[in-house]
């Protein structure tokens, strides 16, 4: 069975502490004044005593429509075996049609490759080795969680199944695959 | 701002600057140039060289030519432009892009080495095959015409083809683009005809010019109508992107040089007393304001379109 891989971001536990955007930018490489990953926090809301922050993870989403394989001219943006969507550097003109058509505007120039960048799940290194993505490896509150959605049995399968999760921008089509927990403090019961 | 999850920069999310505007503009013109001037040709069954179809014989080539400068130089990788006529998806417009560009670029040299060939006579090569074309000549340019259209088309979908922006994201952009490259070919070959082939602004050709140039502007105008209201009635993120007509620089290009220049002094000309409103002074200035207006909307769109996203 093909696989599905999908991160969940439980946004009750992020803390946004930065943890996983440094290990990303470690891990993979990413150059100063870009990134694959952020955790935007926002706030804060509500009244004394009662406030709270938002945490929003901005990273590629691995759409199931994918914007930026439809547009790219000569197939850099692929989907992986794994059904990962990745890069192949070396067919990348930098022609930008993906960052600008990527639904997230999750994709940048990598200033020192000069070729279109974004997160993979750390598809080529951590994965392939069997290991989980950096940002997973490095979470201190275990706010995310990854793994093959299509297999039963894997966390990931069941927090989808049990928990009530959130996706960005469905009206637009692209089915993403990142899928975020709610805070209980925003009002909602998850 | 010094952010604690590092540089926003990246999330800018107007991707593609001036220079694309200004290549959307070129290979507009290009396509428009040949269509009119063909389109021209036909109706008046003309057998000699006119001004008109030498002028767009000359304009469509190096503008294209132009604009192919444009796009490559602003890739990252400039140098490896090369990369992208070996490796094709066809569900990328940019591929179905190269691939007209492909058929349609040679066919513009082809078009100026037939329409030139009498100074082209004494040169060894050239003239040989210039008069080879010649028997060539309507299934040249019916073929040229018929590209003229992809690409002048094909500039429109490439930015309609994003979904999330919601101003580039519609039917009708491809189908503007289309009109207003036909108004700035006919503009260009006004200019080249008028400056370069010295005809005269009475000319049956010029006269031939404005009696395009009025439909022209009246189906850009209703086109761009029809693109804001389409986005008025969508609501939401379409709607608020309506606000680049009302606020911000682009709303100061789009109503003065769109508008004003663009649309207003071809159409106020075309009120002087007929002597005046045919001279070569004011055929000249109505041409350079069209470009002008032409020039600016593919601006106004690129910038206000991606300024707003869903």
């Amino acid at each position: 069975m093909n696989k599905r891989y999908v991160m969940v971001h439980d946004e009750n536990k992020c803390i946004g502490c930065q943890a996983c955007n440094v290990a990303c930018r470690t891990e993979n490489d990413v150059p100063d004044g870009v990134a694959r990953l952020q955790v935007r926090v926002e706030g804060p809301f509500g009244e004394m005593p009662n406030l709270h922050y938002s945490y929003a993870r901005i990273s590629c989403q691995q759409c199931e429509d994918a914007a930026c394989i439809k547009v790219c001219p000569t197939g850099a943006a692929y989907r992986n075996d794994d059904g990962i969507i990745t890069i192949n550097k070396d067919k990348c003109v930098g022609c930008q049609y993906c960052v600008a058509a990527c639904t997230y505007k999750v994709r940048f120039m990598n200033p020192v490759t000069r070729v279109a960048d974004k997160c993979n799940f750390c598809t080529d290194t951590r994965l392939k080795r069997g290991e989980q993505p950096a940002c997973v490896t490095v979470c201190p509150t275990n706010a995310l969680v990854f793994g093959d959605a299509n297999d039963a049995s894997s966390e990931v399968a069941q927090i989808i199944a049990t928990r009530a999760t959130y996706r960005d921008k469905v009206h637009l089509g692209a089915e993403p695959r990142v899928y975020r927990i709610p805070a209980k403090k925003g009002g909602i019961a998850s | 701002m010094n952010n604690i999850w590092g540089d926003m920069s990246q999330y800018d999310p107007v991707t593609w600057h001036w220079v694309i505007a200004v290549y959307l503009f070129l290979a507009g013109l290009s396509a428009g140039a040949v269509m009119v001037a063909l389109a021209l040709r036909w109706a008046k069954g003309e057998q000699f060289e006119s001004p008109i179809i030498k002028a767009a014989a000359l304009v469509a080539p190096l503008a294209i030519c132009l604009g192919m400068l444009c796009l490559v130089f602003d890739l990252t990788k400039p140098f490896h432009f090369w990369l992208i006529l070996i490796n094709y998806n066809l569900s990328s417009v940019m591929s179905i892009g190269v691939i007209a560009l492909l058929l349609y670029i040679p066919l513009t040299f082809a078009y100026a080495l037939l329409v030139f060939r009498a100074p082209l006579a004494n040169w060894p090569l050239l003239g040989g095959v210039a008069e080879a074309l010649l028997g060539w000549r309507k299934p040249l340019e019916v073929l040229l015409f018929g590209l003229g259209i992809v690409v002048g088309a094909y500039t429109g979908f490439l930015i309609s083809a994003m979904n999330v922006y919601p101003m580039l994201n519609t039917a009708i952009l491809p189908a503007l683009f289309l009109v207003s490259g036909i108004s700035a070919g006919a503009a260009a070959n006004a200019l080249v005809a008028l400056i370069w082939f010295k005809t005269d602004s009475h000319s049956a050709e010029i006269s031939g010019l404005h009696r395009v140039e009025l439909p022209v502007v009246g189906i850009e105008m209703l086109f761009l109508l029809m693109l804001f209201s389409a986005l008025y009635f969508k609501g939401g993120a379409a709607a608020s992107a309506l606000a680049s007509l009302t606020t911000g620089q682009w709303a100061v290009v789009f109503w003065a040089l769109v508008v004003g220049v663009g649309f207003g002094i071809p159409l106020l000309s075309r009120l002087l007393p007929a002597e005046l409103r045919h001279g070569k002074g004011v055929t000249v200035l109505a041409a350079c304001a069209s470009l002008t207006g032409v020039l600016a909307l593919r601006h106004f769109i690129l910038y206000a379109g991606q300024s707003y996203i869903s």
